[in-house]
């Protein structure tokens, strides 16, 4: 029987199945929770539990004290629920987090439209207004499918009853076939949200004025579109926004003349295209080449002064990654839409970046 | 009566307040005269407020932590010693790893904890500061703890009385000795990359784990308990390591190739270290846990690949003898037992051949070099001993003026070739044993003409007691070092079949599991 927990200071509630460690579920979550040996040794993950009963699993009586069990700690590595549960996790709070809960939505498909030759516009109109923050994502039902998917919301948090995602055809996937060749206008669609904790830490530019950045790649428009959006409608906020969007030809990039509009409209908004793959002598005038190599160059390879926001591929996520680093940004300016699947709890990484 | 309950305060802000609000910035004297020592390595550090705590940790929760840590393992020791425990190891020859341990390693635990504090000591921020005086208590507990479980071995076997001794003087000590001497001299910087992170960080693993699980494969709880009790101090000091060294590397771009410097030396420096690790897993465990072949491809291979890999983004490379390494994993046990077996007579340990039993398994552990290069070097000796002739090298090695190893290792694409290298400083010729240990030589002659060489002592007529006269007829060098050690000959040395630990041991045994 699976428990709900509750993670302190975040508010954020994981469910955890049977047997699943608590570490497990947070991560699977997307939450990341300090750890090192993942067998109770280290007690690198040690945790408070505040509400609920816990059980200890294999945790080892050096790494965690009797006196810490009496006074309700756990390692997460080992520990499962045997009720719901309330920890509190050493996790720094972010003051701009607005830890919406997650709510089921029901809705009917208001229009469909081609973006690129692989890209569909899809907007719902919702029954209920949503609230989100820039950023997040839903979970769309597929009929059929057991999994829901998630996809990001393209659209601006200020437009609470009508939502627009931007969906790309992958090839042989299940989901996003379904979206590109049965989905069609006037259908009822189901979905749940908002998720995710991608979003703008307006309070830090805020304290150390700093500029935004935002790095989106392949079909990572969405969320740095949401943000932009909302960040533009906000007064009284002069910081330099940029974003450098990257395709791979002409026909590939969406949303095109709407940025270069915003570009055109707010002088602190600029808008860097970027294509791969576009053909010699097309007449392309903007910046050729990977995200990555774009942002360097109009940078000037110094991203000091700069939180910045990454949305794509994996591929590009790192290539991005080390490119900033390079030019003098760090891992605590540097936000990436990140789902820790099973696999990559797995994986041998160091434990160097928590976050990146 | 006015009751005002106050919000709980969380584990950050508890921390903020016990840490850092009590720092201050000093008005009548300068910061640089307060901590003369972070500028002279060329590290260049512009805001100490940037370096994240890596565990919140306050002093008055530490004293706690430890405080059930000790009480748990003293309970553990006391009930092995009551009952024996010692007699419950797989065999005898398991205490001589344990003798290994405590005349190499132990002292400098004690090392570390002086280090700690003096750079604890030198670091402006109050986050490092903290940091450093906790790792400093550990590191003297650490040592303390150790001495105190093997001290009930000193009660029955030999080997263990000198060990503070011998770990100034005995040839094979002047490795791990030399290893911290050069570290302590550092400066802060380069100590806590040299000990925080390479050697706690990237090479820890490989120096506790064979060793602890030594212990438990070989029965012997008291030095397990103490094993896990030190290992739940580790994490703090891996992240410690991890924190510094992304702090440096974010502070300026100038610090990149210092950094990248000492990673290489001070990688290179614990490697060589550990080569009395390697020869310990795979020749003097009566039941073995794994090969060192195999620990080098989990713990460096497998883990400090993953760690370079994100290391790269800041620019830093694989340690330049990195890939040396990985091909003397094949090799290096197999050439350091050979050693120790030959100057059997000069350690407070035992040595022996490896048996048929031990040889398979060597065999299956290291298919590609164990029969072709090693095996009949064992068969061999087993030969000669079987004869009458244990043999015993009677004349001194040569040792590598950067890790005080005898020159006994092979050239990395040639294991039947012994490698040396060689620098001239001021007209003298220094020889070393590798690429690795030139190339330290060459950036600091200056510090490295000045090591104490256990063999040159010798030769120069240092390492003989004060009572006796070399110049006198009858002089029996070896006889006077041992002496001047404080090696008994006979009991404390040579070969593991001819000792009276062996002999003990399997008196006590019998006389324990029958009438």
């Amino acid at each position: 029987m699976s428990h709900q927990l509750t993670i302190e200071p975040l508010g954020q509630i994981v469910e955890v199945g049977e047997g699943q460690t608590i570490l497990d579920a947070a991560l699977r979550a997307g939450i990341y929770l300090p750890h090192a040996c993942c067998h109770g040794l280290c007690g690198s993950c040690k945790v408070q539990v505040t509400e609920g009963e816990i059980e200890h699993g294999e945790a080892s009586g050096f790494a965690l004290m009797d006196f810490e069990r009496d006074e309700g700690k756990c390692l997460p590595c080992c520990a499962t629920l045997e009720s719901d549960t309330v920890i509190e996790a050493e996790i720094d709070e972010e003051p701009d987090a607005l830890n919406l809960p997650v709510q089921d939505f029901t809705g009917v498909v208001s229009r469909i439209e081609n973006l690129t030759p692989t890209v569909k516009g899809v907007w719902i109109e919702l029954d209920a207004p949503v609230t989100f923050q820039a950023g997040q994502y839903i979970n769309l039902q597929i009929p059929g499918e057991h999994q829901p998917r998630a996809f990001s919301i393209a659209s601006s948090p200020a437009r609470v009853s009508e939502i627009e995602l931007n969906i790309r055809l992958v090839p042989g996937g299940k989901g996003t076939g379904w979206v590109h060749k049965e989905l069609k206008a006037g259908e009822r669609v189901r979905l749940s949200g908002p998720y995710g904790r991608f979003f703008v830490r307006a309070s830090a530019h805020d304290a150390e004025q700093l500029g935004y950045l935002f790095l989106a790649g392949g079909s990572g428009l969405s969320s740095p579109r949401s943000m932009v959006l909302d960040l533009l409608a906000a007064s009284g906020d002069d910081k330099p926004i940029t974003l450098v969007n990257g395709a791979r030809s002409q026909d590939e990039l969406y949303h095109h003349a709407e940025l270069q509009r915003l570009a055109a409209e707010h002088p602190r908004f600029t808008y860097v295209p970027a294509l791969s793959g576009e053909p010699e002598g097309s007449g392309w005038r903007g910046a050729r080449g990977f995200v990555h190599e774009a942002a360097k160059a109009h940078f000037n390879n110094d991203f000091r002064g700069h939180k910045a926001y990454l949305c794509g591929p994996p591929q590009m996520i790192d290539a991005c990654i080390t490119t900033l680093m390079q030019g003098r940004l760090f891992e605590r300016d540097i936000y990436t839409e990140k789902f820790i699947s099973a696999a990559d709890a797995q994986q041998v990484r160091s434990p160097l970046f928590k976050k990146i | 009566m006015d009751m005002k309950a106050s919000k709980k305060l969380g584990l950050k802000e508890r921390y903020t307040l016990m840490t850092r609000d009590l720092a201050w910035t000093p008005t009548y004297q300068a910061v640089k005269d307060v901590f003369p020592l972070t500028e002279y390595e060329g590290i260049k550090i512009h805001d100490w407020d940037k370096f994240e705590d890596p565990f919140r940790m306050t002093m008055d929760s530490y004293w706690k932590y430890q405080a059930e840590k000790e009480r748990k393992l003293y309970a553990i020791i006391d009930a092995f010693t009551q009952n024996n425990g010692h007699l419950g190891v797989t065999d005898a020859r398991y205490i001589n790893a344990l003798k290994l341990f405590l005349t190499g390693i132990t002292p400098v635990e004690y090392m570390a904890h002086r280090g700690f504090a003096h750079i604890g000591r030198q670091y402006p921020g109050a986050g490092p500061r903290v940091a450093c005086l906790m790792q400093s208590l550990d590191e003297i507990r650490h040592a303390q703890t150790q001495i105190h479980s093997l001290s009930n071995y000193n009660k029955y076997y030999n080997g263990f009385q000198n060990w503070r001794h011998q770990h100034d003087r005995v040839w094979y000590l002047s490795v791990p000795k030399s290893f911290f001497d050069d570290a302590v001299s550092g400066g802060p910087f380069e100590y806590i990359i040299a000990i925080g992170f390479a050697f706690e960080y990237v090479l820890t693993n490989l120096l506790f784990v064979p060793f602890i699980s030594g212990a438990a494969y070989n029965g012997d709880m008291g030095a397990m308990a103490f094993g896990f009790s030190a290992q739940s101090d580790e994490s703090r000091h891996m992240t410690l390591g991890l924190e510094v060294i992304k702090f440096i590397l974010e502070q300026d771009p100038a610090n990149l190739p210092i950094v990248q410097a000492w990673i290489d030396k001070w990688f290179w420096r614990g490697y060589r270290v550990l080569t009395l690790v390697a020869m310990m897993m795979d020749y003097m465990l009566p039941k073995r846990v794994m090969s060192w072949k195999e620990a080098w491809e989990i713990y460096a291979e497998q883990n400090g690949g993953a760690l370079f890999a994100d290391l790269a983004r800041y620019g830093i490379k694989v340690p330049k003898g990195w890939e040396q390494a990985c091909k003397e994993k094949d090799h290096l046990s197999h050439l350091a037992w050979n050693t120790f077996y030959s100057y059997g007579m000069a350690a407070p340990f035992h040595t022996w051949a490896p048996s048929e039993k031990d040889m398979e398994w060597l065999s299956a552990k290291y298919p590609d070099t164990f029969d072709k290069y090693y095996r009949s070097l064992w068969t061999h000796y087993a030969r000669e001993q079987a004869e009458g002739r244990r043999y015993y090298s009677t004349t001194l090695p040569m040792l590598c003026q950067i890790c005080q190893i005898p020159m006994i290792f092979t050239e990395p694409d040639d294991p039947t070739k012994i490698a040396y290298r060689e620098s001239d400083y001021k007209n003298i010729k220094y020889h070393f044993c590798s690429d690795g240990c030139k190339s330290i030589f060459d950036l600091e002659p200056g510090k490295y003409v000045q090591s104490w060489l256990p063999v040159h002592q010798i030769h120069q007529g240092n390492c003989f007691p004060s009572d006796v006269d070399p110049g006198k007829p009858g002089f029996n060098p070896l006889a006077e070092v041992l002496r001047w050690y404080r090696i008994s000959d006979g009991i404390d040395n040579r070969d593991y079949a001819d000792s009276p630990d062996k002999q003990n041991f399997e008196t006590w045994r019998t006389q324990a599991t029958g009438n």
